[in-house]
């Protein structure tokens, strides 16, 4: 009976002899050490030969072997009383809310086992409906951040909870009684609770006689010019809600409203709607802007104009539309451009017209009389009331700038007794000539609520450490009427307590924050609705969706324009004035992915490439590469940079402050100004910050800080003029994801325009990939085949498909990807050397001015002419394309590994089979799409990557998804198509007894975007959207040409532009008529193997 | 025809019996089930528990009917019978405490009086298994053969040195010459070690063929010994409590399920929470094996109080001893194979019911085995939606072989994704 048997080592174990148990306690034995063997003098007397050396030796080895056979001894630990909704190995998922005063979303956090390890937009809420953006779902790796404080600080010294409230209640009661300052520092508050907490703090210790209690928001990408100029113009100190969705024709200035700019999320939704060329209508989008920023990118028309030009060209604009609404023009001044940008103002100002009450014009401009500009076009196209609605206002930026320069004034006046920071970081952020670290210093009780001593924070008196928001209560209101709940998904993890509970517990209540919350919501919320009669089942619900909204009575509100008319020419007047050409100029834009710097610490966001640069870590300055060569034609700036290709760094010299940055061209960036990205710079964020190389001082930080440049006149201002630039000797490492920027003539983004989409037949722009088999007969390449083809009609078979009119390249797919799928993080260095581990990439090209058939004309060469197709135009079109495994139904890959580690699936899976792998790389190699990623080192434990992978820590890991496998060096990885989520699909399915259906469907970077970019599913099903988009005819696959029959299709980007727009790959086509010069061996060859197709498979 | 009749008559009659037979007890059974599925919970016969001893219980009670009627909602009787001062008063002796509401028969409940008014004879104690160390009876094989092989040897080599002798007495006797005619061996002089060389040289082949066994059985003894490194099938480590699945899944019958309730619903089966314990030993504070040293401990952690049948100490969770370990490269779900697949838990884990303490571990739980069973086991396809498309088209692939049931394999069941990732 094999129940019976008993395994023992020796005798000593089985007869569990004392010293036995004993020794088996103690695993490590005191042992002799090296130091104190090898100082035994007479060793070199000892009679130990050569060969009992090796006898030992052999010993070892056999004896360790022996002793790692041994069974582990694994604990399994239930819970005392397990919670009802806790099934081990069953995911919960609970609604909560992400605001941190730059982005805002309503959220799905996915925990497994009580921790959070993904996060998802949520579908319910009518703001973001279901979107993310990639500093949202990176979010929650901050939660296990090993750089958090573990408890409350005075001082930097770790204090109990108690020595805190003693300290900030007696200088809050120092305050009173003095009735000094007390001033709350905070970002834009739109959660309604929390403003109640601040009354009540201003209630305890403010009023008649008591202190002089005051709010202050400080936005550090600031609003306050859109606000006053609405204020000016509508007589209402509001930002309006945006209706892109309603635009037949949008004009952006400057503004990156599709992944920075003020309701982002909300606006990448809604603008989505109307890129789709099969729609009712489509959109027409013009970007004037300086910085080539992912909105201009993604734009039909895009025109190129300096940072100080805006103004004019708004005029211009006005002026143009005016002439045709019959109004007076505003005096401006002409400008020179070097991209027809006149021209392509004319344009937009026709389209806009043509769409007079479905137009809409934003700008990102900080300046008053820039957005009263803004304001009078709007105005005379009618967008009042359709594209842009007064009466809901949106809340997410609430700052008035002069009022947080007053607060500085006073700090450094010594006035201010008792300051609370919670939520912004403004030693960081703050512009230096405001100075503000030095009235901090000033301040006699500074209270910070940071989760870390930030710069901010380790300046500050106490640090009251906050909760990270997953470990929170709360609620938002993002605009008009919606508003949402954050719940908390864990325990806190360390002894930290919110911010909300803290500042309570010194208004002297002893209502814990979730109470308070609840009883603002019970007399504040719940009476706007009439669905619940119980708030207790109106409160569950809430929370369960974490959404409600309640429709509002004051609609249509009169739009009062007097004082817009009064103010246009005074505005643009003050605009012709900042127009100054000298020098050089900057702007200051946020990143896509570090956004204004909060999670600096987040390795994820830091090895996220910028969508349009592709590079990582780092921030840098970008310049368009013509201006990068002098007169004659040299380099004065390294232009191209790899591994081995440093950037030159630059000294630049922005209103009096010289630093040194590396310069990198980015193609679309307006000759004569530069950009550089805010948010970098942090000195002390975590240990993650500490990786980079610094340009800049002793410190080492990831790129430098902007902030402090940005110019304070009466609002904060991101565009400078008068700025030097100056080439160094010095050079700098760019680590960069992608180093080639042209598509060199190949179809491998599809792209048309609407014209000639909607004119023609797909085989014009679209056209099916034809060869020639051995007959010379005409043959669709799907029909050519080398091997026998996979059974892919039974069951299931999963594919993807890419509309690439929906991709902006934002990366919120990717980020999402590395949450799931346990991607490493591998650092600088190692992305430099093109080792990025990120099993899905957006690949970006930029068209070039060099065609094949222009080269003819021209009469260059093969090689010159392919040499300057691998250079971008000065201000080129820009396309986004995300690409992963193509999981290939002849994949090239499966057919070179030689231990069978990659093998096909019967659903269309391309399955990786890590433990299996021996690391040959042949894979990597055949693979046309180099999809695939290698595990150069034990990324989880290699002391090159302590500091950037959080899986090296015990904090970190509990981010890994548990149902997929941390890969060890030396295994190939790559996409899997989320094969985790498919089978757990299926088994919900099958548990169901019913077919699968869409809905069941979990694939990460699917569900991250939900504007619908990515879809993914079951191919074989015809009802479900990645059927419909595959047999659609905008479909194609990627390098089709080659035969692998890819499993991931993409949708041709369509462009709205007015011109007829086929690829030059297909007018050759068109020309040539079915031949493929390039490809004919090719073609034959796959002739020739169909006749011959079952002998090649019996050999 | 006739005798026909007749014989049929027969065969009725032998059929009622059996009936009969077996109606009759397994209506005594289903009394003793039903006392296990619904009250034994909260009462025992001879004991008072959560609610009172029930042995003589029909005694106490005027009428059966009312018995009846209070067992199936006590509640509903008092509202009904407030002059029947014995259940009143039965109800403030235990504290108020609601006995739930049954769902049960008037039969089921007379199964259980009846169950209750002659419980079969307990059984007769078993001899308490003594500690880990000493699982069961050892196996003597290996010390006979041993004993047998040496006895052979000391029997061989007295023969030889008998016949040695022999030998050199007929030489001493007959002279030298006639054996070396003979070509007999005759050198009584050899060391063994030179006998050995010799032998060695006389005999090339069978020493050949000699070592190229040896080989092979060494290697043979690594092989087996190298794959069975990571295997554990019979690991059974010593539990902090000594629980067993024989008394509980064995002789109280509960379903495997009712304690590792997760193996329908995710990919763990699960070890069942304290509390889950505490659902049945809040009223169970003594065992059959161990009396109420193990059950005390499950109170430990519990942190309840059996004096007064309170949880007034912190509870504390139970450090089990994890058998079966399956490496972290692969994913195994359990739902998918109790639930959909309708895998028996014995399947794999083998008759647990009747594996005593310690638990251990009955497969080997390595890639071949699962493999295997993949390749033969068939998909339950019937009566579920999810197959309904695939099964029609695995039946038109294999319309030639005519199938129409399908293994694992067939669906896919042996490719490295459906586990690995």
């Amino acid at each position: 009976m094999s129940g019976s048997r008993k395994y023992w080592n020796s005798l000593e174990q089985y007869n569990n002899t004392p010293e036995f148990v004993e020794r088996a306690q103690n695993e490590f034995q005191t042992p002799a050490t090296t130091e104190e063997f090898l100082a035994d003098e007479k060793l070199s007397e000892t009679a130990t030969s050569r060969r009992d050396f090796l006898k030992f030796v052999g010993f070892s080895v056999a004896a360790a072997t022996a002793a790692a056979c041994e069974t582990p001894v694994v604990k399994s630990i239930p819970f005392v009383v397990r919670p009802e909704e806790i099934v081990p190995g069953v995911a919960n998922y609970y609604a909560s809310t992400y605001a941190d005063g730059s982005d805002y979303c309503s959220i799905l956090v996915k925990t497994r086992e009580g921790r959070p390890i993904l996060i998802n937009g949520n579908k319910l809420s009518s703001v973001t409906s279901g979107s993310v953006s990639p500093r949202v779902n990176a979010s929650i790796l901050s939660l296990y951040d090993s750089g958090r404080l573990q408890g409350p600080t005075i001082g930097g010294e770790l204090k109990a909870w108690s020595d805190i409230d003693a300290t900030a209640t007696a200088a809050l009661q120092r305050a009173k009684a003095n009735g000094s300052k007390v001033r709350i520092l905070t970002n834009s508050i739109i959660s309604p609770s929390t403003k109640a907490v601040f009354n009540k703090l201003a209630e305890t210790y403010g009023g008649e006689g008591g202190a002089d209690v005051k709010h202050v928001s400080y936005d550090v990408y600031s609003f306050a010019g859109m606000i006053k100029a609405n204020e000016k113009s509508f007589g209402k100190a509001v930002i309006p809600n945006y209706h892109f969705e309603n635009a037949k024709t949008v004009v952006g200035f400057g503004a990156d409203f599709l992944t920075t700019w003020l309701n982002h999320i909300q606006n990448q939704n809604q603008y989505t709607v109307r890129r789709n060329p099969d729609g009712a209508w489509m959109s027409k989008h013009y970007q004037f802007e300086s910085t080539m920023t992912i909105t201009g990118s993604n734009a039909d028309v895009r025109g190129a104009i300096l940072p100080s030009e805006q103004g004019l060209a708004l005029i211009e604009l006005y002026n143009l539309i005016a002439k045709k609404a019959g109004r007076a023009a505003l005096s401006g001044k002409k400008f020179e451009s070097d991209n027809n940008v006149h021209e392509k103002l004319k344009h937009a100002a026709n389209d806009l017209w043509a769409a007079k009450g479905e137009a809409l014009v934003v700008a990102n401009s900080n300046d008053v009389d820039i957005q009263t500009l803004v304001n009078g076009i709007n105005e005379m196209l009618g967008a009042y009331g359709s594209t842009i609605d007064l009466n809901t206002p949106v809340y997410l930026k609430q700052s008035n700038d002069v009022e947080f320069a007053d607060l500085a004034k006073e700090m450094n006046a010594g006035s201010v007794d008792v300051l609370l920071v919670y939520g912004v970081n403004p030693v960081y952020s703050a512009p230096a000539k405001l100075k503000f670290e030095a009235g901090l210093k000033k301040v006699k009780t500074s209270i910070a609520f940071d989760d870390r001593l930030t710069e901010t924070a380790s300046l500050c008196t106490i640090n009251a450490t906050d909760n990270h928001f997953l470990e929170s209560w709360n609620d938002y209101n993002p605009k008009g009427n919606e508003y949402s709940i954050a719940q908390p998904t864990i325990s806190p993890l360390f002894d930290t307590r919110q911010a909300q509970e803290s500042m309570l517990a010194w208004s002297g209540t002893t209502v814990s924050y979730y109470d308070f919350l609840k009883q603002n919501w019970e007399a504040n919320m719940f009476p706007m609705q009439s669905q619940y009669s119980s708030f207790e089942a109106f409160w569950n619900s809430t929370v369960h969706d974490g959404v409600f909204s309640y429709n509002s009575t004051q609609e249509g509100a009169e739009i009062m324009t007097e004082g817009l008319m009064a103010s246009l020419s005074g505005a643009a007047a003050n605009a012709v004035k900042q127009s100054k050409s000298s020098n050089w100029e900057v702007e200051f834009y946020l990143s896509n992915g570090i956004g204004e710097g909060n999670h600096a610490n987040n390795p994820w966001l830091q090895e996220l490439p910028d969508p349009v640069s592709k590079v990582t870590w780092d921030n840098f300055i970008a310049m368009n590469p013509t201006d990068m060569v002098d007169g004659s034609g040299n380099e004065i700036y390294n232009i191209e940079l790899a591994e081995k290709l440093p950037a030159t760094v630059a000294k630049i010299t922005i209103g009096g402050t010289t630093l040194e940055m590396p310069v990198v061209a980015v193609p679309g960036q307006k000759k004569g100004a530069v950009s550089i990205a805010l948010g970098y710079g942090r000195t002390k964020a975590g240990k993650v910050v500490a990786q980079g190389d610094s340009t800049n001082g002793e410190e080492r930080t990831i790129g430098t800080n902007m902030f402090p440049l940005v110019e304070y006149g009466n609002n904060f201002s991101f565009g400078m003029s008068g700025v030097t630039i100056e080439p160094t000797e010095k050079e700098f490492a760019i680590a960069s994801t992608q180093t080639h920027h042209t598509m060199m003539g190949r179809k491998i983004v599809n792209e048309t325009s609407l014209k000639t989409y909607k004119e023609n037949d797909k085989q014009v722009w679209n056209p099916d990939h034809i060869l020639q088999d051995s007959y010379g007969q005409p043959k669709h390449i799907s029909k050519l085949d080398l091997w026998s083809a996979h059974d892919i009609a039974l069951g299931h078979r999963w594919g993807m498909s890419i509309d690439l009119n929906a991709c902006y390249g934002c990366g919120a797919c990717v980020i999402a990807c590395h949450a799931e799928n346990n991607v490493p993080v591998v650092g600088k260095d190692e992305v430099r050397r093109t080792r990025t581990m990120s099993w899905l990439r957006i690949d970006r090209y930029f068209s070039s001015d060099m065609t094949k058939e222009k080269g003819a004309e021209e009469g260059l060469g093969a090689i010159d002419t392919y040499g300057k197709m691998e250079i971008p135009s000065a201000y080129p079109e820009v396309v986004y394309q995300p690409v992963m495994c193509q999981h290939c139904n002849h994949a090239p890959c499966e057919t070179v590994c030689p231990v069978a580690a990659t093998t096909h699936s019967n659903e269309g899976f391309n399955q990786m089979t890590y433990n299996r792998c021996i690391g040959t790389r042949y894979c990597a190699n055949n693979c046309p799409y180099k999809v695939r990623r290698f595990n150069w080192f034990n990324y989880t434990g290699d002391a090159k990557f302590a500091d950037v992978n959080p899986s090296q820590d015990d904090l970190g890991k509990m981010v890994l998804n548990p149902d997929v496998v941390v890969r060890s060096r030396g295994v190939m990885e790559k996409c899997s198509f989320c094969i985790q989520s498919t089978q757990a699909a299926k088994l919900k399915a099958k548990k169901a007894g019913r077919p699968l259906e869409e809905s069941d469907i979990d694939c990460a970077c699917a569900n991250a975007c939900s504007v619908g970019a990515i879809k993914f599913g079951d191919l074989n099903d015809p009802k479900m959207s990645v059927t419909k988009e595959a047999k659609h005819d905008r479909s194609y696959a990627l390098l089709e040409e080659i035969g692998v029959k890819p499993n991931v299709y993409y949708l041709t980007k369509v462009r709205n532009v007015d011109e007829e727009r086929v690829m030059e790959v297909h007018k050759k086509h068109a020309s040539g008529g079915h031949g493929h010069g390039d490809d004919h061996g090719h073609g034959e060859e796959g002739g020739h193997e169909e006749h011959t197709n079952h002998e090649e498979h019996a050999h | 025809m006739n005798r026909t009749t007749r014989y049929s008559g027969w065969l009725h009659a032998l059929v009622l019996t059996f009936f009969v037979t077996l109606s009759f007890s397994s209506i005594a059974q289903d009394g003793e089930k039903l006392f296990r599925a619904n009250c034994a919970s909260c009462h025992k016969l001879d004991k008072k528990v959560v609610g009172p001893a029930l042995a003589g219980v029909q005694d106490r009670w005027e009428s059966e009917e009312a018995l009846i009627a209070w067992i199936q909602n006590s509640q509903q009787y008092l509202a009904d019978h407030p002059e029947d001062s014995y259940a009143a008063d039965l109800f403030a002796e235990y504290n108020n405490s609601i006995m739930p509401a049954m769902p049960i028969s008037n039969e089921e409940v007379k199964a259980i009086l009846g169950y209750i008014a002659n419980p079969p004879a307990p059984p007769e104690p078993k001899d308490p298994v003594p500690g880990p160390e000493v699982a069961s009876g050892k196996d003597y094989t290996m010390f006979w053969l041993l004993g047998f092989l040496v006895i052979f040897l000391v029997i061989i080599k007295v023969l030889m040195d008998v016949k040695t002798s022999v030998k050199r007495l007929l030489y001493d006797i007959k002279g030298e010459e006639v054996y070396r005619a003979a070509g007999e061996e005759v050198d009584f002089d050899l060391t063994g070690k030179e006998k050995l060389a010799l032998w060695m040289n006389n005999n090339k082949v069978a020493v050949m063929l000699l070592m190229v066994v040896v080989l092979v059985g060494v290697l043979n003894v690594a092989w087996e010994g190298l794959i069975g490194v990571g295997v554990y099938d019979g690991y059974a480590p010593t539990q902090p409590i000594k629980f067993s699945h024989q008394i509980h899944a064995g002789d109280n019958g509960i379903n495997c399920v009712y304690c590792h309730s997760s193996a329908e619903k995710g990919k763990h089966s699960g070890i069942p929470s304290v509390n889950v314990c505490m659902n049945c030993h809040k009223g169970i504070n003594e065992g059959s094996r161990w009396g109420t040293e193990e059950i005390s401990k499950i109170y430990e952690a519990a942190g309840f109080n059996p004096e007064t049948g309170s949880y007034d100490k912190p509870g504390k969770p139970i450090k089990w001893v994890r058998i079966h370990n399956l490496p972290d490269h692969v994913y195994f779900n359990h739902s998918q194979h109790v639930v959909v697949g309708e895998i028996e838990c014995q399947t794999c884990h083998g008759e647990v019911e009747t594996f005593d303490y310690p638990m251990h571990q009955h497969a080997e739980l390595t890639m071949g085995w699962c493999i295997n069973c993949h390749r033969e086991t068939e998909v339950k396809m019937g009566g579920n939606d999810y197959y309904d498309k695939i099964h029609a088209e695995l039946v038109e692939k294999y319309k030639d072989q005519g199938l129409e049931k399908f293994t694992v394999s067939q669906i896919g069941g042996l490719e490295c994704g459906k586990c690995h990732y």
